[in-house]
Formats: structure tokens, sequence, C-alpha cells
């Protein structure tokens, strides 16, 4: 048997100790962020252009999977200490009148290559920033790739076939978090503090509230994104009241 | 005049509330025209409205009876599975459907496409219809048909509208979903015309910013995709415009657009139904649009309009009559008498207006050609003799032949020719000029004055024999050189040394204002003082200066320079007279011998 040195000993000692103590005050400095996102029932149609009908079978049971969910992201701005995430190259397959994935979240620098495995032509562009995307056709086959250096949102829209769009989110912060069918989302290790949760749901952001995450303990979320129409009561009622 | 006038005004004043009636009458009717016009492109695009859902259920009730059929179904399922031969599968799907639908043209159908679950199509028929294979899932209408629902889109692709049905394809047990089916119309011309035909206005389709399809010429509405894109947001809210009015060339036209539904109206794909815009209340469309039914006895009322223009001439006339005609013949036959004698005067009292103030202007002037006699005067005096016959006397007073005026009267313009000779001058430095031989001149041509004798033209008999009297030859014996005007160079009292000097010194014609005899006493006073009158108006006619210029400095002057030539020239008198010469005030004095 080893004699250990005494002074070892006692570091040891304040180590275990130190640590013991620094256990739960680090899991006082960051927590995770759990909610859920309720979109308004017109955002709940897996078709984001309607026509004049849309009329169930009435023999079996219709799929609601899919839509405007499977594209909404929750993103927390203005955290402390928040970084962008890196910068990397993601591939967006154009095909069956389809693009896949529609939402990619990235950090600047970020190149998006899109590439048409269709047999129809698509005309591409971010109408709302022409700027960084002009209009052009891609070819079947054709392989575009665009660079996005700026934080932003970014909506890539395609003429012919509109509801072919593709979000793109250069983010400046790495907590964020795509909900999944139901509209949980959760994000994990957010420090202590007041931030932003800013909802990102078929092209736009939809809501942007504050929220201080020291106060939330395990508390869910439960975001509420109203519709237009609500929003433009709103509106209204807060000019009424002015 | 004053109610003549008063007239004319109130007549004008109706003329211009007529045409403002005429021109301002149609506005209103216009816009109500224009709002009917408006309410019936509303009901319009409401019909239209209703034609495109219809037409959409019609399309997704055809789509749901082919997802029912049992051949479709067993293709289908099988094509889904993976099982069985894709060339049969297609053929057997194509032959299917076109027993179902034998005639796609008559149904308005462009194509329909069968589709398996992975959305990968198995068969066409119609457009394309040897072409299949491709995947289709990403589009919202099959995703949704592969998911149970029937419903309808409208897609703006290639530069075409076309509207969609889709439907799942059940199996036979109807209890899943083995593929789904869709049918595909082009929304163009043929849609136009159908539309047309049914709304009975014009119809156009816009995508993109672009005319795809109108019912009206080429080129009639290139102005329309801008004026939509103008209300934009009104679309947004309202999914219509209100009526809008659009110029092509010289037509107004009223436009209500839509927008479709389905993806296409993320395209900008609109639908504008154009009505005619009622005619313009202008003057040129009230010219272009009457006809001359519009005329006719029966649609207009021409016997009052007659009635109220004879009665406003008949009215005008009246005033016209009572207030310029009847006074005029009235003055002018008191002009008559006056000129037989048989008046000395117009009684202007009895005239009112400008023919009262007519009536004033020549009494006035009848008095002053009897009060202030010139030279000209003389002469008008006589016309006026001659015109109103024998006034009992000169008009200007003119003494009578035993007078001291008697034959020292100068002549008139038209010097009475002299059958002898003219008496020597009165001086040396006075050569009196032979006298032309007498013959009557023509009026205008008497304003020379000349030392004349009275008497040679009979003013002392007066009456109208004195005309006569005026023809007589006379001598006439002129005056010697005078003396520089004690006024000036403006003042100055020419002699008349010669006739050539005479004839410069004489004043032009109508220059010489009067020649007043001299008489003894108040009337040689009057005569001095109406010098001076004439003097001071003449300086002032002229642009001189009368300052300084005092009546008494001037009589003084007169009677001094009077006095001088009696006793130089030995006559009996002296007559002063005012003219202008070279420009300025000047005065010519004329001895009297007899």
């Amino acid at each position: 048997m080893t004699k250990r040195n005494p002074l070892t000993r006692i570091c040891s000692l304040l180590a275990v100790a130190v640590a013991v103590c620094t256990a739960p005050l680090s899991s006082a400095w960051a927590v995770t962020v759990r909610g859920t996102v309720k979109m308004p029932d017109a955002s709940r149609s897996t078709r984001l252009y309607s026509g004049y009908w849309r009329l169930e079978n009435g023999n079996v049971p219709v799929q609601t999977a899919g839509g405007a969910k499977a594209e909404t992201v929750v993103v927390l701005e203005n955290v402390k200490g928040a970084k962008s995430p890196s910068a990397r190259t993601i591939t967006i397959t154009l095909g069956g009148l389809d693009a896949r994935p529609r939402l990619v979240v990235a950090g600047p620098g970020s190149v998006i290559e899109l590439k048409n495995t269709g047999n129809v032509r698509h005309d591409l562009s971010t109408p709302e920033t022409p700027e960084v995307m002009h209009l052009e056709t891609l070819k079947p086959g054709d392989t575009r790739r665009q660079k996005f250096d700026a934080i932003g949102t970014y909506v890539i829209r395609d003429s012919e076939y509109p509801h072919i769009m593709i979000s793109v989110l250069i983010l400046g912060t790495q907590y964020f978090s795509a909900v999944d069918d139901k509209g949980a989302f959760s994000i994990a290790n957010v420090p202590d503090g007041p931030c932003n949760l800013k909802v990102w749901a078929r092209g736009k952001w939809v809501t942007d509230q504050q929220i201080d995450t020291s106060s939330l303990g395990k508390e869910e979320l439960t975001i509420k994104v109203a519709s237009p129409r609500e929003l433009l009561k709103a509106e209204q009622e807060a000019k009424a009241s002015e | 005049m004053f109610l003549s006038k008063i007239w004319f005004i109130l007549v004008a004043l109706a003329a211009a509330i007529a045409v403002t009636f005429a021109l301002i009458a149609p506005r209103p009717f216009e816009r109500r025209l224009a709002a009917l016009e408006g309410q019936r492109l509303d009901r319009a695009q409401y019909a239209a409205e209703q034609m495109f859902k219809v037409d959409a259920h019609k399309w997704i009730d055809h789509v749901g009876k082919l997802g029912r059929d049992a051949i479709l179904a067993e293709s289908l399922d099988a094509a889904s599975r993976g099982s069985g031969e894709d060339r049969v599968i297609h053929r057997t799907i194509q032959d299917r459907f076109r027993t179902l639908i034998p005639d796609l043209a008559s149904g308005g159908i462009d194509s329909i496409v069968a589709i398996d679950t992975k959305g990968r199509v198995v068969a066409r028929v119609g457009d394309q219809e040897k072409e299949h294979g491709d995947f289709m899932t990403g589009a919202e209408i099959i995703a949704d048909a592969l998911r149970g629902y029937l419903s309808d889109d409208v897609w703006g692709v290639g530069g075409h509208l076309q509207r969609l049905a889709a439907a799942p394809v059940l199996s036979k047990n109807r209890d899943r979903i083995v593929g789904a089916v869709y049918v595909s119309a082009e929304t163009g011309p043929a849609l136009v015309e159908r539309l047309k035909k049914n709304l009975d206005v014009d119809v156009a389709l816009l995508l993109r910013g672009k005319v795809i399809a109108s019912s009206r010429g080429p080129g009639d509405l290139d102005a329309l995709p801008e004026l939509i894109a103008q209300h934009t947001k009104e679309i947004e809210t309202a999914k219509r415009t209100v009526p809008i009015t659009m110029t092509v060339g010289k037509q107004d036209l009223l436009v209500v657009a839509a927008p479709f539904p389905g993806q296409a109206g993320e395209q900008q794909a609109y639908y504008a139904l154009i009505g005619q815009h009622p005619a313009n209340s202008g003057l040129r469309a009230l010219f272009e649009n009457a006809k001359s039914d519009d005329l006719k006895w029966g649609n207009f009322h021409w016997l009052p309009l007659a009635a109220g223009v004879f009665f406003a001439i008949v009215i005008g006339l009246g005033l016209q009559r009572r207030e310029v005609e009847t006074p005029v013949h009235r003055l002018r036959r008191e002009l008559k008498k006056v000129a037989t004698g048989d008046l000395q005067r117009i009684d202007d009292h009895n005239y009112g207006g400008h023919v009262g103030g007519l009536a004033r202007d020549i009494n006035a002037a009848l008095e002053r050609f009897t009060h202030a006699p010139t030279q000209r005067s003389d002469i008008a005096g006589k016309d006026l003799n001659a015109i109103l016959g024998p006034s009992g006397g000169s008009t200007f007073d003119l003494p009578s032949a035993d007078s001291a005026f008697a034959g020292g009267t100068p002549p008139p313009a038209f010097s009475p020719q002299s059958s002898f000779s003219p008496p020597p001058p009165p001086s040396a430095s006075f050569s009196a000029p032979p006298l032309p031989s007498f013959s009557p001149p023509p009026a205008p041509s008497f304003a020379e004055p000349q030392p004349f004798s009275a008497a040679s033209l009979g003013f002392g008999g007066g009456g109208s024999s004195s005309v006569a009297a005026a023809a007589e030859p006379s001598h006439v014996p002129l005056p010697g050189a005078t003396k520089p005007s004690p006024w000036g160079s403006s003042a100055a009292v020419p002699s008349f040394d010669d006739e050539k000097t005479r004839q410069e010194a004489a004043p032009p014609d109508g220059d010489a204002t009067r020649v007043v005899p001299y008489d003894p006493g108040e009337e040689e006073e009057a005569h001095f003082r109406h010098i001076f009158d004439d003097f001071i108006a003449k300086k002032r006619d002229c642009g001189e200066s009368t300052v300084g210029l005092t009546r008494d400095k001037f009589l003084q002057k007169l009677r001094e320079n009077k006095a001088n030539l009696v006793a130089k020239h030995n006559c009996r008198t002296v007559r002063f007279s005012v003219y202008v010469k070279d420009g300025k005030a000047a005065l010519k004095a004329t001895p009297i011998r007899e």
C-alpha cells in the first residue's frame, strides 16, 4: 500500500468539495426551454394555397401529417453568449414538384446547394431579397449553389410552382429547435436571462416574445401563434383604443 | 336703353344657365349609369366566382367518380404495391380513362392523370400522354389527394392557367388509398369565350402581369395589369376590386378584377370583367350621341321653346322700340322743326338716357353756335341758316349791315370772287393780296381765316338772304402787319404782308375758333373774355403752360394792342382770334375799318 502525500489528499478533497458545491450552481445557469407551438387552425392545413373546395373522401380517414408544422422552428435570440452555428453546405433536392428539406437553419457563410432531380425546370430566386439570389432557371439535372453570408432570413421561391418555398435561416444563435408534428420543441442549455423567443413558420416570423429563462424552471411554454385575421383584429382594437 | 340692357343681360344669363343645365344635367345620369354598370360587373363577378366554384365541384365530382372505378383502383393498387408490369398498368389505366371519358374535349378536359401512392405518374390521357413515371407528390393538390382529400386548384405554369381537380383512388374495399387521379383543363380563350357568353361582359385573364386571354382586341388591355397591380391590397382584403375606370383609346371602360384561387393566386392570376363606361356628358359626347329622332316633335318640346324665343324677341324689340327708336324718331322730328325754324331748341326734358344726352348736346351746340361765332362757325351758322331757314339774324350776333362790323367782317374760307379791284391796303406794311375770284368751295375747305367783308356776305341782312349775299363779290382790304405778340412767341400776332404770309399765318382747317366783332362797351369786354378763354383752352390743348397768364393782364394787353392797331391802321376797331401755329396757341388781330 502506497502512502499518499497529505497535501495531495487535501487538494483532492478540495476538488471534490468544489465539484459538489458547483454542481447545483451550474444547473441554475443553463436551462432547457421547452414548450409547444400552437399554430392557428388555418396553418394546420397541409396546403399552402387552397382552391375552392377541399372535401374528405368519406371512406378513409384523411391524414393530417406534414404541412406547415414541418416547416416551423423556434429560435431564441439575444441569448447571452450565443454563437452562430458553423457554416456548412446544405443540399436541397428539387424533385417531384417538391423541395427537400424546405427549412434550413445554418450559420453565416453557409452554402445552399439546389439540385434539380426532377423533370421540370424551376425558376428560383429570393423575391424579397433579390440582391441575394436573383431569378434563375434551374433545368432538370442542374445544380445551383448560393452562399448566404449575412445573418438573416431568406425565402427561396419558385415562380412556376409557388408552393415550393424553401426557408433559409442564417442565425447568430445556436439556440433553436424545429417543432415536431404536435408542435413541441425543446432547446437545451440555454443560459439564464432574458431573451427573445421567435417562431418561424411558412416563410415568416409568426411570433416574437420576450422570455426570461431564469424564471422558467421546468415550466413548459405554450406559444400561441395568432392567425392573420386575429392579428388584424388586434391591430384594429389597438387603434380604436388609441 | 336701360331696360334693353337689362333685358339683354337677362337673356344672356338665361342662355348661360340653359347651356349649363344642358351640360350638367346628364352628369348625374352618367354617374348613375356608371354605378349601375359597376353593379352589373359586381354581379357578373359574383356569378363568375360561383361558376368557377361550380366548375371546380364538377371537376371534383368527375375525379371522385373516376376514383371509385374498380379497374382504376386495382391498377393503381398494383402500381403502388409494385406488383404487375408498369407498361401494362399504364395501358390499362389509359384505356379505362378513354372508356370512361371518350371525348375529353367535350368535357372541357385537357388531361387525366393517374398517380400511385408514391406520387408517381402511372398514366396520362390527353396532354403528354406518352409520358409517365415522373413524380408529383410535391404538388399540394396531389399530396392532398393522397391524404384522402378531394380538392381543386389553379396553376399558372408555362404562361398558361390550368384548373385542376384531384381525388384519392380508394381500394376495392374502400379501406385504404391506393393512389390519386386528377384532371386538368386549360383556362384560356375557351373560358373567356364561355364567360363572355354567359355574363355578357368582356373578360380578360391575367397571369404574372400579362394578359393571357381576352375577349377584346389585342393591345386593348395593355394597361390592365398595371391598373390591377395598383389595387393589390384591395384584392388581398376584399378578394376583388371595386369597378375601376380604364381608358382605352377614346373609350372609357369599367373593370372589376378578382384573383384566381389556389397557387395561381400567388402568381398574380386574375380574371377581369370589363364593361362599357356610359357615354361622357361633354359637348362632344352630346353631339356624338344625339340622334335625329331626339329633335322630332314628339321627343322635344319645340313649341314651348319657340314660344319662349318669340317672347324674348318681342320683349327685346319692344324695349328697343320704346327706348331707342321712338325717342330717336321724335328727336329727328324735332330736329327737322329746328331746321325749318319752327323750333328754337329741342325740348331735351322729354328725352331720357343717351337720346336725352344727345338732345342736350344738340341744344348746347345750337347755343354755342348762336353765342360764340367763329370764322368757321360763321359758315356753320350760315349753313345752319341754310338748313334751318332764316333765324332772324346772325347766329353770332353779328352787327347789322350799317354797324361797325358791316363791311369789315372777314370772309369765309370761300372768299367771294371779287369783280372789282380791291382797295389799297390801309398801310404800306399791310399789303392786301389779290383775292381769288369767287367760286363756292366745298364746305370743308373754309378754314383759312382771312379778313373779309361782312357786308359782302350779307350778314347784316340776316336770314336766308345772307347766304345769297355771301355769293356776291366783295373787296376785302387786308390789314397791315401787326406787332409781335406781347405774350411771347406762343401768342405772336402775325402780320399779313403778303398772301404767302397771310396763308402761312392762317390757321389750319379747324384751328380757328372764333372771330368776334368789336363792339363797344360790354360786348368788347365779352369778346376779350372769349378770346382769353379760347386762348387758355388752346394753350392747354397744345400742352402749353398757362402759369402766370392772368385774365386782367391778358385783357390789358389786348386793349393796348387794339389801341396800337387802331392808331396805326386808322381802323375803327380790331378783331382778335385765337389759332394754333406750329403747335402753339397764337393770337391774330384783324383791323376793321368800317
